[in-house]
């Protein structure tokens, strides 16, 4: 007789509505099942719970990430084997499928694992996202048993998660891979200092990230150059305008009103607002580069793409 | 209010990130004076140090701890290097770090007591501790401090190194995570720790250069370097370390990689906290040992 693992997960549904209308959030039981034995490791018999308050307990250093993209929960499972390294799978519900999408797309380097909506497997760890969950299952050790064991677990995590949720539609404004798109290095963002830890622009927020911004930073080839392009989207145009103001102020001061220039280590710096978006780009080799990313993501913002 | 000056890219681009964030951080120090101020770092290294499978050779990392504290302070003999900075009346507390990836090394935390016994410190005043050290009365009645961890990227800070390590010596961590972490060098002007600090210590044996996940550790990015970065200045110390991931990212990747996060806190500890050199042109480094694949 298999035995399973269930995880029972309060969730507090916050739907606008309910909030709207003055309703009490009512807790609501979400259940996940899983086989509590996979490729000899049976798991402990322990769950470990954390909340946005005591998500510091568990992780030391990278607690910000996770409460960037609205963390909402994390259960953590231990599974052991005999003569082998631990597993740990950890559960984290996020608060939205964007924010499962986020908190996965940025940290991935490694190759498709075909797991869950999208995943990575490498150096023993296996990421995935499915709806808004976001799952790491990883060893303490390397070896083939182990790997194929992770893989063998994150399929019957991901298959447990009932419901798959939409990745950010900011996404479907970047420009293409016939232009160079490095898809891995797609990050999307909310919060300014996770920019900077992908890279680095400014130790100030000059372009006013906050929860209610959306941003996307992609890295696109050109020869052996990686040029970077960011969009953001903000609630208004007024708040983007505001935005580019502050960037170009303190960014490229000597060119707020073409919008472009040519920075200390030769490279080509672009921005501009269109709409309630602003698009940058930054690192570009020759200026005509920069023109193509940014007309390249015009175009698909007036197709729609938002 | 004054207006924090904004630091960019562009300064990063033009090297004058330092001279911007002198600026930003309202120095009280004359650029003549902090011109004039230089440290010494010692990097040693011996390829015996690690066994095959990772091990820590304690003999062999004595040795180490001594010769780099025999260069540091110019004397013939370790012994004498000792006695300079630490006297018998002492009560030193060792700070390391219980980190369950990256921990302090048992050995390099032994080696270390035992120096300070050979001192003349009874052993009762020798106190090693991490997350509790605010509950030990040997760190609360410290008269001198011992900082030793290993170094690591840090998903927060750019690099988890000496200055970092003291974030245990207050209880709101939290209000040091602000801005990359640039305050952690006020942590060090507060009367438990102020001027106490004797010797800095990374553990360079076993560096992490890239982390990922929860927890920020990946072992593929960690590697056998085998090496201490030892100093009294722990502001050099840390701009030494942070110079070594930082160029064994660039060569594993093949490409510039920066560290996740500018390790701003190291030069916000020489620029507004005064507590040492962070501009390499100012450190002297002297490397001792194994110099296969040194790096820097």
């Amino acid at each position: 007789m298999r035995v399973w693992i269930l995880l029972f997960i309060l969730n507090l549904i916050l739907t606008p509505a309910r909030m709207a209308n003055g309703g009490r959030n009512e807790p609501m039981k979400l259940e996940i099942s899983f086989p509590a034995e996979t490729g000899g490791w049976k798991w402990d018999g322990k769950v470990r719970s954390f909340h946005p308050r005591n998500l510091f307990d568990y992780m030391d250093g990278a607690a910000e990430l996770y409460l960037a993209y609205r963390f909402q929960s994390l259960d953590v499972y231990q599974l052991e084997k005999s003569g082998q390294p631990p597993l740990t799978i950890e559960i984290f519900r996020m608060g939205s499928s964007a924010d499962a999408y986020g908190i996965f797309s940025f940290e991935r380097q490694d190759k498709e694992a075909g797991i869950g909506q999208e995943s990575e497997s490498g150096g023993g760890m296996l990421r995935f996202w499915k709806g808004q969950y976001f799952v790491s299952i990883y060893g303490e050790g390397e070896g083939p048993e182990i790997e194929s064991t992770i893989i063998r677990l994150g399929k019957e995590v991901a298959q447990a998660i009932p419901q798959r949720g939409p990745a950010p539609k900011l996404i479907a404004n970047l420009p293409g891979t016939q232009v160079g798109l490095i898809q891995k290095s797609i990050r999307y963002l909310r919060s300014h200092v996770l920019l900077n830890q992908r890279y680095f622009i400014a130790n100030q927020n000059i372009l006013h990230l906050n929860p209610q911004t959306e941003a996307v930073l992609a890295q696109y080839l050109r020869g052996t150059h990686k040029v970077h392009l960011l969009l953001i989207q903000y609630p208004t145009e007024k708040k983007a305008e505001d935005a580019l103001h502050s960037f170009k102020k303190a960014y490229m001061p000597e060119a707020t009103e073409k919008g472009f220039l040519k920075t200390e280590d030769r490279k080509w710096t672009m921005a501009e607002r269109q709409g309630e978006f602003i698009l940058a780009v930054f690192g570009a080799p020759a200026l005509a580069d920069a023109d193509e990313l940014i007309k390249g993501t015009e175009a698909k913002l007036q197709e729609g793409g938002k | 209010m004054k207006e924090t000056r904004v630091i960019t890219r562009r300064d990063f681009l033009r090297g004058t990130a330092g001279v911007a964030l002198t600026v930003a951080f309202h120095s009280g120090i004359s650029a003549t004076a902090q011109a004039k101020q230089k440290a010494k770092v010692v990097l040693i290294r011996n390829a015996e140090v690690l066994t095959v499978g990772g091990k820590v050779h304690g003999e062999i990392l004595g040795q180490m701890l001594d010769e780099a504290l025999r260069a540091l302070l110019v004397e013939k003999e370790p012994a004498q290097a000792w006695r300079k900075l630490f006297k018998a009346s002492d009560i030193v507390g060792i700070k390391s770090n219980v980190w369950y990836n990256m921990p302090t090394p048992k050995e390099l935390e032994g080696a270390l007591q035992r120096r300070l016994m050979e001192v003349g410190i009874p052993e009762k005043n020798i106190g090693i501790g991490d997350r509790r050290v605010l509950s030990n009365p040997i760190f609360l009645n410290s008269t001198a401090l011992i900082n030793a961890r290993p170094v690591r990227t840090h998903h927060w800070s750019g690099i988890g190194g000496c200055i970092k390590n003291y974030i245990t010596f207050v209880s709101n961590w939290s209000d040091y995570h602000g801005e990359a972490c640039s305050d952690l060098g006020k942590i060090w002007t507060y009367p438990l720790v102020q001027g106490k600090t004797r010797l800095n210590i990374l553990s360079a044996l076993q560096p992490q250069f890239y982390g990922r996940g929860a927890h920020f550790f990946d072992r593929r990015y960690v590697w056998p370097y085998k090496g201490l970065i030892v100093g009294t200045d722990p502001v050099a110390v840390d701009a030494v370390g942070a110079r070594l991931l930082q160029v064994k990212r660039t060569a594993y990747f093949g490409e510039d990689r920066p560290l996740d996060v500018p390790p701003i806190h190291i030069t916000v500890a020489d620029k507004k906290y005064h507590l040492g050199v962070s501009d390499l042109n100012r450190i002297d480094l002297i490397k001792l040992g194994w110099r296969e694949e040194v790096l820097i």
